[in-house]
């Protein structure tokens, strides 16, 4: 069993365990801006209070778990990505991808509407410049070996 | 391959009219396909002829009915800038246009020749060449264009004078240039309905096609060696097939090429299938710039397919399962010699039909034979030797004295140097020798630098002829196996001068979820601009945010339906991450040089420190 870690460690390139670590570095950070609003907002402690329309629009509160939830489920899908990831599933690279372009977009956003978070629009650039790499694609058989896509 | 003595050969002291039959292609159509090649005579009969001045007028010449091939020549003085055109079909009021609609419809039913699209051009495309197609589209509001009951009327005046005299015609004209025999086949057609018949780029009145075959002269006899079809205006290497590339130029009894002519746009093509015709939009040059910088980065660097999202695509239908027209066929050609002493080729060069004042010519009829639009010489029919690319080429015999030739003349070279080089390397130790004899000697200064000049000289000019002396070798090998291959009948890669082959869209190729992928390519664009509307209307402040968001998704809907989502995520994240990178760097571009400047120190330093410590 050891023997066999050992030979999947020497086959996955650098670029693999970079990911790896700015997803679980993103995780926290998506599950920080998850608890962030709940604790403002003081879910946890009151519940949620008041209604989640006014008229046609939505209020502060169903604003909040809204957003909370988008993290959430990138969080989660984030984790499930890098399951997969480490097991070199080709659907855990489309899926990762998919999340990176997401999550990107979510970064974009903010950055032009309100606060930007650096931190994760670095991490995000670093994951999808590390998955477009040819090595890479082809370990997850995304590219054949001649390079082509897939 | 067949070798030459195989081939359909002719005696060199045949007629024209013989030469042509000999070689006539055979044509075949699509299913659908509206109008053949016809004769001149009785489309000018039908025609009227017009001359658009300067100042925006068109003057009336001759009047429908009144006008012939002898009426077309006659001298008409215009100023400089003017149009001289025909018009087959007259203006049509309202109640003309409905009925020969109408009529249409009718003649269609009766004729049973219908034509199906199959996978639609704008299904073949992605969003942004589709976007890009809306444009065009509508770009007809302010350009020129034939309109749909002239093609209409067009199609049942076709066929009214088809039933009065049934034949097929082809042009002939035969020259001959640099050893070469040269026969042109040209095709008139009343119209070219690709735009309203098949969704195709463009409609004109009136349309010249034409294909040629080129020969040479060995023993008496005039052998075929390669074959050359025009194809929307296209010119040079790619446009001809050797004579004995049967998969490329496929021939009826081994004398009769096959041509499928494009739906509509009667272009010529040597494999039946459907074509992609890629218009370019013209754009300035500085943004053709910016886009090629993009597609380098985005290719070398980043490993990505090219980006070209400013064409447009449309389908050139050669199916061939229509009409064929030729020998063996079930109709004939009727052929006719023409040459510059024919009136109406030479001393006719305005437009053969409706000039429709489009600024880029796409809907502007052709001119005849000889002339182009702008009323200069056409090269088709005074350089048919450069037009395929032929004329740095010799015909088979001519080559191989050539090639002896070249061989005798590198060869005497050769001898030459093999004296040249000794003399010259002895000169050399000799003035060597000499100067080291001076070394020591403080007075001769000024003539041992002299010396030393001339010794550079020499040694460079003795380096350069044992160079040449070597690529000779090296050369000459070449064409002697050459010539020997030559002399054995062994020919080289008939494809090889080809740089870009066209080839048909591939017939295997299905889209997933076929139907869905039609709709929405007929649907999206309108979607879009209702969203883009929508977005407007509702949430002004995140219009451009809205818009970006809502291009994505539908960037992601349309590789979904096409099978191509893996990689148009890809894209769209790289794409994403090339702008967040450019933030990035605007908010901590000295933070960014500085880790970067560090890094850079402590790798170089790592690398020293190992050189040091062994």
């Amino acid at each position: 069993m050891a023997k066999r870690k050992k030979s999947d460690k020497k086959k996955r390139p650098i670029a693999v365990s970079v990911i790896a670590v700015a997803i679980v570095v993103l995780f926290l950070i998506r599950l920080v801006q998850f608890f962030t609003p709940l604790l403002s907002e003081n879910v946890f402690t009151s519940g949620i209070t008041g209604p989640f329309f006014t008229g046609w629009r939505l209020t502060g509160i169903s604003t909040t778990l809204l957003s909370s939830a988008s993290y959430l489920i990138l969080s989660v899908a984030g984790i499930v990505t890098l399951i997969g990831f480490l097991h070199l599933r080709r659907w855990s690279w489309v899926l990762l991808m998919a999340w990176t372009g997401v999550s990107l977009l979510i970064s974009l956003v903010d950055y032009f509407y309100s606060h930007a978070n650096y931190v994760v629009m670095a991490s995000n650039i670093i994951i999808a410049f590390a998955l477009n790499i040819t090595d890479v694609q082809r370990m997850f058989g995304v590219r054949r070996a001649n390079g082509s896509s897939l | 391959m067949a070798p030459v003595s195989d081939r359909s050969t002719v005696p060199a002291s045949a007629s024209d009219i013989e030469l042509l039959r000999k070689y006539e292609p055979v044509v075949c159509y699509t299913k659908g396909e509206q109008f053949y090649p016809t004769d001149v005579e009785h489309y000018v009969s039908e025609s009227s002829l017009w001359e658009h001045h300067l100042d925006g007028h068109d003057e009336l010449l001759v009047r429908q009915g009144e006008l012939t091939l002898q009426k077309l020549t006659e001298f008409h003085q215009a100023e400089f800038g003017s149009v001289r055109y025909l018009r087959f079909i007259e203006n049509l009021n309202l109640a003309e246009t409905a009925k020969v609609l109408a009529d249409q419809t009718l003649l269609r039913q009766k004729l049973g020749n219908s034509f199906h699209t199959g996978i639609g051009r704008l299904a073949r495309g992605g969003i942004l060449p589709r976007l890009v197609d809306g444009l065009f589209s509508l770009s007809f509001l302010l350009r020129g264009k034939v309109s749909a009951a002239t093609a209409a009327a067009a199609e049942l005046d076709y066929n009214a004078i088809f039933e009065e005299d049934p034949k097929y015609t082809y042009y002939g004209h035969v020259s001959r240039q640099n050893g070469w025999t040269i026969v042109q086949y040209w095709f008139f057609y009343s119209f070219n309905s690709w735009r309203s018949g098949f969704h195709g780029v463009n409609d004109h009145e009136s349309d010249w096609e034409m294909i040629t075959i080129y020969l040479f002269e060995q023993d008496g006899q005039l052998i075929p060696e390669w074959a050359a079809f025009a194809s929307h205006d296209f010119k040079g290497d790619d446009l001809r097939r050797r004579w004995d590339d049967d998969q490329e130029l496929q021939k009826e009894n081994e004398s009769h090429p096959i041509v499928f002519a494009g739906a509509g746009s009667h272009s010529s093509y040597f494999r039946r299938g459907e074509y992609q015709a890629v218009v370019n939009m013209p754009l300035p040059d500085w943004f053709l710039g910016l886009i090629r910088t993009w597609n380098k980065l985005w290719t070398d660097t980043l490993g990505q397919p090219a980006i070209d999202p400013f064409h447009i695509p449309f389908v050139d239908f050669a199916r061939g399962d229509g009409l064929c027209i030729g020998p063996d066929s079930l109709q004939e050609w009727s052929p006719v010699l023409v040459d510059e002493s024919t009136p109406w080729v030479s001393r006719y060069w305005g437009l053969w039909g409706l000039f429709a004042r489009d600024p880029i010519s796409g809907e502007n009829a052709p001119a005849g034979p000889m002339y182009n639009r702008d009323g200069s010489p056409r090269g088709t029919w005074y350089d048919p030797l450069g037009f395929a690319g032929l004329d740095k080429i010799p015909p088979p015999p001519q080559a191989l004295q050539m090639l002896e030739a070249n061989c005798d003349k590198l060869s005497a070279r050769q001898e030459e140097l093999k004296k040249l080089i000794p003399q010259k390397a002895y000169d050399l130790q000799e003035m060597g020798t000499r100067l080291n004899g001076m070394e020591g000697d403080p007075h001769l200064a000024k003539l041992y630098l002299a010396l030393e000049k001339e010794i550079n000289v020499l040694s460079a000019e003795v380096r350069n002829l044992r160079r040449e002396s070597l690529e000779n070798t090296a050369i000459l090998q070449s064409l002697l196996q050459r010539m020997e291959w030559m002399k054995s009948g062994i020919k080289d890669n008939p494809r090889a001068h080809i740089h870009h082959i066209t080839l048909p869209d591939d017939p295997t190729q299905v889209l997933r979820f076929e139907h869905a992928a039609e709709t929405w390519a007929a649907v999206s664009l309108s979607i879009l601009l209702f969203a883009i509307a929508a977005l407007i209307f509702f949430t002004p402040r995140y219009a451009w945010t809205g818009l970006a968001i809502t291009l994505i998704l539908f960037v992601v809907a349309e590789s979904f339906l096409r099978g191509a989502f893996v990689q148009t995520v890809g894209r769209l994240t790289l794409i994403l991450a090339m702008v967040a990178t450019v933030i990035l760097f605007i908010h901590f571009w000295k933070w960014i040089i500085l880790a970067a400047l560090l890094t850079m120190g402590v790798l170089l330093m790592a690398n020293r420190l190992r050189e040091l410590t062994g």
